[in-house]
């Protein structure tokens, strides 16, 4: 039926198939849009978040889908400034989970904020000496790109490129990504070190304060690197397991191997300055604070394990993973590292969010304990079958993987 | 926001949160108008066919780019950085001076017919140039027999301007919409069939040797078309279709006899387009 907008040369499945698989997605964010409507509607009684606790479920998953969709901005970044052409094979792909991912982030926070019909306030009246209009700016701006970025990928359609407007469009379009490219590097760059940034400079939550260089705490660039070292390792995440459902080879194995080598690179580079970054927060920043380090990891369950899962389990571990040239050869070793890293930046934000405000600061207070409602459960399945959705109709529609056409001969 | 907003102070993080912030607004907006502009410049100046070759071929598989020296073994490797036009390409040209292209040459490669009056397209045309200075193009014996006996052929009308690697006509067979890429640019003066052996008779934009030079001929047409053999079986056995047998003859309708084959993805790739 729909066999005239499908790329030529590759394979999908029947449009039959492909309704049965969008079709739980789709119920699943009818769900959620139901339970950010109540959100959005009644007010966020509806959660289970409060004063105390004002940053939940939604700001991790904010946080965490952030990073993993930096693979856009770093994979353009690579291709298009650095010119390293071989990851032209998942820069279309990189691209669809950085809108996807930014997408459900600026929705999610448009939906954690409220008031949707002031939400241009923040752009009008903007406070500009806060992290969080930092992040504002840019997320909405990057997003912008990103879109744009991703209107050559549509309009190479089959069907929409047989149009000649779309179709030169496209190729003038293409021709001037990489200013594109550079510029969403800037603002991924910034928004990624603004969101460290601003857990980084809460005075009043010594487990998270840190210092820092100029305006900067450690922890923007630590934001930093490590979305910059998780996103090749979700991109390959994400090929992989496209590759096993729809059951075709869409990338070389040395485009495999060069995103987990990019990413093993990065991460070690991000476990060496967390490691320092956690020795003087240990040593100096904390104490001086007030508070010995070791009183943060005798609240249960965020016991020390964390600090070591965090840094060694899902960072040093994977890191070297990445790095060994005979283990990356392995698709599961390099699969099992990739997952791993990604894990290990989901948990550095689920540590920076929900960890940050459970512990307690003040003699009266007390520690907190939180369970998202599944109001804000179902939002956050929302973004989950969202980006399902979006991938899987741009997968069968659009040219996610150039390579595949290639590699069917084969 | 702006200096007349409320809460506005010109001070210094002001001035450089929102330089920053007007920067990037202004050099997304300038980009995008830019593609705009540049591709209604395109659409004045009639280059859509220009460009979706560009497109086509930026999309080819990298074997399917290569240069035409390589498959004459002159060199190891390399992909063409000129779309296929070697009119404008200096290391064509320097080779040319230094070894020219044997004139010799089969009549007859693989059991089909490639006669050595006329030069060949890479997506599989021919241009003969006739006596009274036109240009007579048609499809070859193999880009014929992968076509086999077309459903409906749509061929410009007399008058209609056609360019080097644009849309000469189209042919529809079976599953497959094949646009047949032009071997020169000029004016179409009459068409023809298949039964006339023959599609167009173009006059052609410009006279002498170089408007034909990227053309295939004399001892390059057998090694080029060992390479389309190849990258038929490829392509056939892609599709999980039996291979061609080694030894044998292309059937004068090759698409007749793979009736499962996806017809349309292996005529796209025979004759280099997406």
């Amino acid at each position: 039926m729909d066999r005239e907008f499908i790329a030529r040369g590759v394979k999908r499945c029947s449009t039959g198939k492909f309704l049965l698989w969008i079709l739980p997605w789709a119920a699943l964010l009818a769900f959620g849009l139901y339970s950010a409507g109540l959100c959005l509607i009644k007010g966020l009684n509806q959660t289970n978040m409060d004063n105390r606790f004002a940053f939940g479920l939604w700001i991790f998953l904010d946080l965490t889908v952030i990073a993993l969709g930096a693979g856009a901005f770093f994979t353009g970044f690579l291709l298009y400034i650095l010119k390293i052409k071989d990851l032209r094979a998942v820069i279309n792909s990189a691209v669809v989970i950085g809108l996807v991912c930014y997408s459900g982030a600026v929705c999610v926070l448009g939906v954690d904020v409220g008031q949707p019909l002031r939400a241009w306030f923040t752009f009008w009246y903007p406070n500009v000496h806060s992290m969080l209009t930092e992040v504002t700016f840019c997320i909405t701006c990057y997003l912008t790109v990103l879109t744009i970025e991703y209107l050559p990928i549509v309009l190479k359609n089959r069907k929409l490129r047989q149009i000649p407007s779309f179709l030169v469009f496209e190729f003038e379009l293409h021709k001037l990504i990489y200013v594109l490219a550079g510029v969403g590097t800037f603002l991924s760059f910034f928004h990624q070190g603004s969101l460290g940034g601003l857990y980084g400079v809460l005075r009043g939550r010594p487990f998270a304060f840190r210092e820092g260089f100029a305006v900067w705490p450690s922890t923007f660039f630590l934001f930093i690197i490590s979305a910059a070292a998780v996103g090749p390792s979700f991109v390959l995440l994400t090929t992989w397991l496209v590759e096993k459902i729809s059951r075709k080879k869409l990338v070389k194995p040395e485009v495999f191997s060069l995103l987990g080598r990019i990413s093993g690179l990065l991460l070690s580079v991000y476990v060496l300055a967390k490691t320092v970054d956690t020795l003087i927060w240990i040593n100096r920043t904390s104490p001086e604070s007030g508070f010995p380090a070791a009183q943060y990891y005798s609240w249960q369950p965020f016991g020390t394990w964390i600090l070591f899962a965090e840094i060694v389990l899902f960072g040093l571990v994977p890191a070297l993973m990445l790095l060994a040239p005979q283990l990356r050869a392995r698709t599961g070793w390099l699969v099992t590292a990739a997952m791993m890293a990604c894990c290990g930046v989901a948990l550095n934000r689920f540590v920076m969010t929900v960890q940050t405000l459970a512990l307690p600061t003040l003699s009266f207070d007390r520690f907190l304990s939180y369970f998202p409602s599944w109001q804000e459960t179902g939002t956050f399945l929302a973004v989950v079958a969202f980006g399902v959705l979006v991938y899987s109709i741009s997968f069968r529609y659009f040219q996610l993987f150039p390579s595949e056409r290639e590699l069917r001969r084969f | 926001m702006l200096p007349w907003n409320y809460g506005f102070h010109l001070d210094t993080g002001h001035i450089v949160f929102l330089g920053a912030f007007y920067t990037v607004l202004v050099i997304v907006a300038t980009t995008v108008v830019n593609a705009l502009l540049r591709s209604r410049r395109d659409m004045q100046t009639s280059k859509v066919e220009h460009i979706r070759w560009h497109s086509d071929f930026h999309d080819l598989p990298a074997q399917d780019r290569v240069c035409r020296h390589v498959l004459t073994g002159e060199f190891k490797s390399g992909e063409c950085p000129n779309s296929f036009d070697c009119r404008e390409c200096e290391t064509h040209a320097k080779l040319l001076q230094v070894h020219p292209i044997a004139a010799g040459g089969e009549k007859e490669i693989f059991g089909m017919s490639f006669p050595l009056d006329r030069l060949y397209h890479r997506g599989h045309t021919w241009a003969r140039r006739e006596a009274d200075g036109t240009v007579t193009v048609g499809l070859d014996d193999l880009g014929s027999r992968l076509l086999g006996t077309p459903d409906e052929v749509v061929l410009p009308a007399p008058g209609a301007r056609v360019e080097v690697n644009g849309t000469a006509f189209r042919v529809r067979n079976r599953d497959a919409d094949v646009r047949v890429l032009s071997p020169v640019d000029g004016e179409i003066l009459e068409t023809g069939d298949a039964d006339r052996g023959w599609y167009l008779k173009v006059r052609p934009a410009a006279c002498g040797e170089l408007p034909f030079r990227h053309l295939l001929r004399g001892a390059e047409v057998r090694p080029w078309l060992l390479r389309e053999m190849e990258r038929l079986q490829l392509t056939l056995s892609a599709g999980g279709a039996p291979t061609l047998a080694d030894g044998g003859v292309p059937l004068s309708d090759i698409s007749a006899a793979y009736p499962k084959a996806d017809w349309d993805a292996v005529c796209s790739e025979m004759f280099l387009q997406v």
